[in-house]
């Protein structure tokens, strides 16, 4: 824990614009390249129900979450009724509620707003998450807020050029490559998983997520599959990590 | 006009209030949750399980291009980035690209009837 007196002092502005700027920069030297890359495909979808480039950006900037872009773009398309495809927007989304409650106590201090929080919590989404959870703990906690600002800012802006790119480009992508882009979010998910994993409950949540899925599917549909693979995964996992560190320590 | 901002209500109203609604709840569930305690390991253990579970569904239940590479190109894909993060000493990047060439080898090769 922070000594309480180094907590409180705020930080000089140009050294909170310097957190921010390594923020950015660390999310442009690899991170923010993935997401952008995985939302590439979106700007076409957005283009194929007739949508403004501006519209399918700005999906990118508000909604902030690959598959929810995917499911209304696709969901329009195929002419399914707007109430369903808010429902199931819903349900994909869920996963943001473990992974926001799960981020927020890393960033919060005692000088922490709401407003501050909420916005924090806008940026949440899978790549934004594993790497803050990876890097916000080893740096002290008055640096964690500007330097997570500057990431996911860099993240969000690249992946909202990257929506307009592809919206233009719709169409001259390759077969192959264009598997290649779709692939990019389950690969760097599960290597950015992988590394930021550290506990034993991590590791076995890992494996687990994998394992259950396929049942999942089977047995709970696909609306509610991850709700279950998520509680049932997570909870076989908190309890049996927990007995392996007791067990060692 | 309303022709004209028709795509931004839908998109407000239909993909980012039910996305952004779990991020904002969370902001008042997770108050006063200290780093570590045990509810914060237990969610961010269901965070994980739930995670891994999106990747599994991603290449068992493929959309679009990626339904036309076959399974084993798919799954390969993934333990092969898991395989190489280890072999090269925890290097995301060569993980994530070793990942890709197996999947894109698999696209190209395996016969599947891609539009050029």
């Amino acid at each position: 824990m922070d000594d309480a007196a180094t907590e409180t002092a705020a930080l000089s502005r140009a050294r909170w614009w310097a957190l921010f700027g390594k923020g950015a920069f660390d999310a442009l030297c690899f991170p923010a390249w993935m997401i952008a890359l995985a939302l590439f495909g979106v700007g076409s979808l957005a283009r194929d129900v007739g949508h403004p480039i501006g519209a399918a950006m700005a999906s990118t900037l508000f909604v902030w979450a690959g598959p929810a872009q995917v499911i209304f773009y696709g969901g329009l398309a195929a002419n399914v009724p707007l109430p369903t495809i808010a429902l199931a927007i819903c349900l994909s989304s869920l996963r943001f509620l473990p992974m926001t409650m799960a981020f927020l106590p890393l960033l919060r201090g005692p000088t922490t707003t709401r407003f501050t929080e909420l916005l924090a919590a806008h940026y949440i989404s899978i790549t934004v998450w594993t790497e803050s959870l990876r890097r916000l703990p080893h740096m002290p906690r008055r640096e964690r807020v500007p330097y997570y600002f500057g990431f996911a800012n860099a993240c969000i802006g690249l992946t909202t050029l990257s929506t307009g790119v592809g919206y233009l480009l719709v169409g001259a992508v390759p077969g192959p490559v264009a598997a290649g882009l779709l692939a990019v979010t389950p690969i760097f998910f599960t290597i950015s998983l992988t590394a930021g994993a550290r506990i034993p409950a991590d590791w076995i949540a890992l494996a687990l997520g994998f394992l259950l899925e396929p049942i999942a599917l089977v047995v709970l549909g696909p609306g509610f599959d991850l709700m279950g693979v998520g509680l049932v995964g997570g909870t076989i996992a908190f309890f049996v990590g927990g007995a392996i560190e007791r067990r060692r320590a | 006009m309303s022709d004209l901002l028709m795509p931004y209500v839908l998109m407000i109203v239909v993909a980012f209030l039910p996305t952004e609604m779990w991020r904002s709840l969370a902001v008042y569930l997770s108050r006063g949750l200290n780093e570590g305690s045990q509810f914060i390991v237990w969610i961010r253990a269901v965070a994980t399980a739930l995670l891994t579970g999106v990747v599994a569904k991603l290449m068992l239940a493929p959309t679009g291009e990626l339904a036309l590479v076959p399974l084993w190109g798919r799954a390969g894909s993934i333990l092969i980035a898991f395989a190489a993060f280890f072999i090269l000493k925890r290097n995301v990047i060569g993980a994530v690209l070793a990942g890709e060439a197996v999947l894109i080898a698999a696209a190209y090769f395996s016969g599947a009837h891609f539009n050029f």
